[in-house]
């Protein structure tokens, strides 16, 4: 199952926090006089951060509100390869793969007054602060911040507008199992897969109320989604993998397979109620978008997943959408943070979504070619390098637009 | 907990973070710099291993990991540049690749292993924390593909880069050959080494993907001060090697005045070898295979492992000492024109074969200003060469390895000016 990180507890982030804290006492104890602002030239005012051996050396520690430009130099400094710069806990602005040799290379973000803190890490100073001065005008669109709270709301409509669909298709599914019909029932299997695979990041909160997470009689994941493979004995198996064991290798109905997908129908009622109540911050989009790629990586790309059905590059497609989805609703708040990343994330995308779509087949169930042993052989390492180059940038994702709170 | 609380204990894991990471560089250093002092005693110090040395990486006359010593294992890697990647990619993954070797060659961490943050992954991935540099050394090649018609790269193609040619004998398994890139990982620590190639490898992630590996341990080449160890064959290998700067200057390093002076060309030969069967070899055919002795090492014509070999002698009967067709007949550069070439190979095990045997053999690394001495010599070994009943020669590559980067430079930073 994917694990992903539930929320920000605050205890490394706290750290920062400290740091930070400890800089400004530092540098207001110290300072004899106020230091000059950076200069502005083209509307911005213009920071230049230099990265030699281990150092990390700002030359302007204020700036006016507005917009401030940081450039940022690596001229010998082999263990930096990123500067951010912070406010409160949150990342407003950074760069990354600095390596020396490069070119200089810059972010612009637009600040209002108060205190944020460049830091730099592996380097000396690791953090220093930067305060900025005065007020600016309000962000075209919104800030970074705002952004990125309206998209996780937008996110957590589309979660249980999934969660709605997932249960039209099970109650269908249910429907044909209970009718005895195996061929309308393995329709409607391949038909309502998606669903789970697309919000399956979020199970973190897919529990029953009055439960514990710890108890798998009213974790919702496992009711609905359990393998074979990981059964808990003192809950017994249920949920759509049992139901596919009984359409696809037993190729029959029995009466069990009829209190499978009953099971299965309550369950998912259950969820739907559930996911309603959810709410995200943007880490939990980031982090779950990471986490539904490496449920590609271990479980679609090597056939675990649907043991039976061979339809896990059906999974693999709800994943995908999924994490793209989450990923839309960051990528406007992100953009602002760091667009360079925004980007490379964006066309990663389209790439995984290419290599996947090389293996649609409109005449297999679910459109995309069975997950056999062979076809696997054939192709698994071609989609494993995509989805590969896809997940390192975004695994990037969610400390760069994490709230810190 | 309490606001106080959490910021309490961030400090406290903020010193340790900093704290720690600075006491361990220091202590690197400290112990580096003594074990260089060291470093260049004599003949008694030979086969030592002394775990605290480091090895030069910037600012040197030819790059690191062809005429250093050989350490005792080596992680050999090779990539290919992602479909779409652009000569920007390319010069970005070289650059974030030379500050992260640089780093690790003094045996520090290519970035926080724990960055603040929950959501915060680590910059290096942590199992090299508390090892010593191991004389880590890690030498970059471009294959022939970085100079394609993809990153607009053609007119800077080192002059005698190309594709090897079919070669007698090749058993090449597409899988186990070429590559955009290679990456060659040497440490006294097989962790050390692993580390490099792992980390390498996860910065290139988005832009470059693995495409084989070999992971070699027990040396099968010596240095100037080593004892000449033995490939899985039993046999000494390497007694041969070019040993010395004049050697190297005249048949490894390039000259003139391109951008790869100082560097030199990689062929690396993946070759298994028949375990069982050469085990049930009778050593007298062995011996006459390499024209050599087993134990000692010796040339057939002599006594003793340096002695050279005398090619022209008879025996009372008039056949030659040394069948022409021995293993060292057909690779001595008295046989050749004078070509030679630096051997750096590794002995390597990928366990066992679908049939159950020994599966391993020999990673070839060889390094030479003119890739065509390799393909004379390998001409001559693939046709003739009475070993041939016992290995297979099962993967290939060959690598422009461009010169040592300049610190606050890349390699082949001269591609991208």
């Amino acid at each position: 199952m994917t694990d992903t990180s539930r929320s920000l507890l605050g205890l490394r982030p706290a750290v920062l926090a400290a740091a930070g804290l400890a800089a400004y006492g530092l540098s207001a104890g110290t300072s004899l006089a106020a230091p000059a602002a950076a200069p502005v030239k083209n509307g911005a005012s213009q920071v230049s951060i230099k990265l030699t051996g281990n150092t990390c050396k700002v030359d302007h520690s204020t700036a006016k509100a507005g917009p401030v430009t940081f450039r940022v130099t690596n001229v010998s400094a082999t263990g930096i390869t990123e500067v951010e710069l912070l406010q409160n806990l949150r990342i407003v602005g950074e760069r990354e793969n600095l390596a020396p040799g490069l070119p200089a290379s810059s972010f612009t973000v637009t600040l209002d007054g108060g205190r944020y803190t460049v830091y730099c890490p592996g380097g000396k100073p690791e953090n220093q602060p930067f305060t900025v001065t005065g007020k600016a005008a309000p962000s075209p669109g919104g800030s970074a911040a705002q952004l990125l709270a309206a998209g996780t709301k937008s996110y957590a409509a589309w979660v249980s507008s999934q969660a709605e669909a997932m249960r039209t298709a099970v109650n269908a599914l249910a429907k044909a199992v209970n009718a005895g019909n195996l061929s309308e029932a393995k329709k409607n299997y391949v038909l309502a897969r998606p669903f789970y695979e697309k919000i399956e990041s979020d199970v973190d909160g897919f529990v029953m109320p009055g439960f514990k997470a710890t108890d798998n009689h009213g974790n919702l994941d496992y009711l609905i989604d359990m393998r074979a493979s990981n059964i808990d004995k003192k809950v017994g198996w249920s949920g759509f993998h049992a139901v596919e064991r009984d359409l696809y290798q037993r190729g029959a109905i029995t009466s069990k397979t009829k209190s499978y997908a009953n099971a299965l129908k309550a369950n998912v009622g259950t969820l739907v109620t559930v996911v309603k109540k959810l709410s995200y911050k943007p880490e939990d989009l980031g982090n779950g978008a990471a986490g539904l790629l490496e449920e590609v990586q271990a479980n679609k790309i090597t056939g675990e997943e649907e043991a039976y059905s061979h339809i896990d590059l059906v999974d693999f497609s709800g994943n995908l959408e999924g994490a793209q989805q989450a990923f839309a609703n960051l990528q406007p708040g992100l953009a602002k943070i760091d667009k360079a990343l925004a980007a490379t994330v964006d066309a990663q995308f389209t790439k995984a979504r290419d290599a996947l779509n090389a293996y649609r087949d409109a005449s297999s169930p679910g459109g995309y070619i069975a997950w056999t042993t062979t076809n696997r052989k054939k192709y698994a390492k071609k989609l494993s390098r995509a989805v590969l180059a896809l997940q390192r940038p975004l695994q990037r994702i969610a400390q760069k637009v994490a709230t810190g709170t | 907990m309490s606001p106080e609380g959490e910021e309490g204990r961030g400090l406290r894991r903020r010193q340790l973070l900093t704290g720690g990471a600075a006491g361990a560089a220091g202590v690197l250093l400290g112990v580096g710099g003594s074990a260089v002092a060291r470093s260049g005693s004599g003949p008694d110090s030979r086969d030592e291993v002394d775990l605290d040395r480091t090895v030069a990486f910037y600012d040197q006359a030819h790059p690191a990991g062809i005429a250093t010593e050989p350490q005792r294992y080596a992680v050999f890697m090779t990539f290919d540049l992602a479909d779409g990647a652009t000569a920007g990619d390319l010069r970005s993954l070289l650059a974030l690749w030379t500050a992260a070797i640089a780093q690790m060659a003094e045996g520090k961490p290519v970035g926080p292993v724990a960055p603040p943050g929950d959501s915060s992954t680590g910059t290096d991935t942590g199992e090299a924390l508390g090892l010593v540099p191991a004389s880590l050394t890690v030498t970059v090649g471009l294959g022939p593909g970085i100079f394609d018609d993809r990153f607009g790269l053609a007119a800077k193609r080192p002059a005698l880069l190309a594709r090897l040619p079919a070669l007698p004998g090749d058993d090449l398994d597409p899988a186990l050959s070429g590559g955009d890139l290679s990456v060659q990982a040497c440490a006294d620590d097989p962790q050390v080494a692993y580390h490099a190639v792992r980390n390498l490898a996860r910065i290139g992630q988005a832009t470059a993907h693995t495409r084989w590996v070999v992971m070699g341990f027990g040396r099968a080449s010596a240095g100037k001060h080593q004892q000449t160890p033995r490939n899985l064959l039993g046999f000494k290998d390497g007694t041969r090697n070019l040993k010395t700067s004049a050697e190297r200057d005249q048949f490894v390093w390039l000259r003139g005045r391109g951008w790869m002076r100082g560097g030199t060309y990689q062929v690396v030969r993946k070759i298994r070898m028949h375990i069982e069967n050469w085990d049930g070899d009778p050593i007298s055919d062995q011996e006459q295979i390499f024209g050599r002795t087993k134990v000692e090492g010796a040339p057939l014509t002599g006594a003793e492992e340096f002695d050279t070999p005398d090619f022209a002698r008879r025996d009372a009967a008039g056949r030659p000492v040394i069948d022409p067709l021995a293993h060292i007949a057909l690779a001595a550069h008295e046989n050749n024109g004078g070509v030679r070439i630096l051997r750096r190979s590794y002995n390597y095990t990928d366990g066992l074969n679908a049939e159950g045997l020994l599966d391993a053999g020999l990673l070839f690394i060889a390094y030479m200003n003119d890739p065509r001495h390799f393909v004379t010599l390998q001409t001559r070994l693939g046709a003739s060469d009475l070993l041939n009943e016992y290995i297979q020669h099962i993967g290939s590559a060959i690598f422009a390895i461009p010169p040592a980067p300049r610190r606050g430079g890349y390699i082949a930073q001269a591609l991208f000016g």
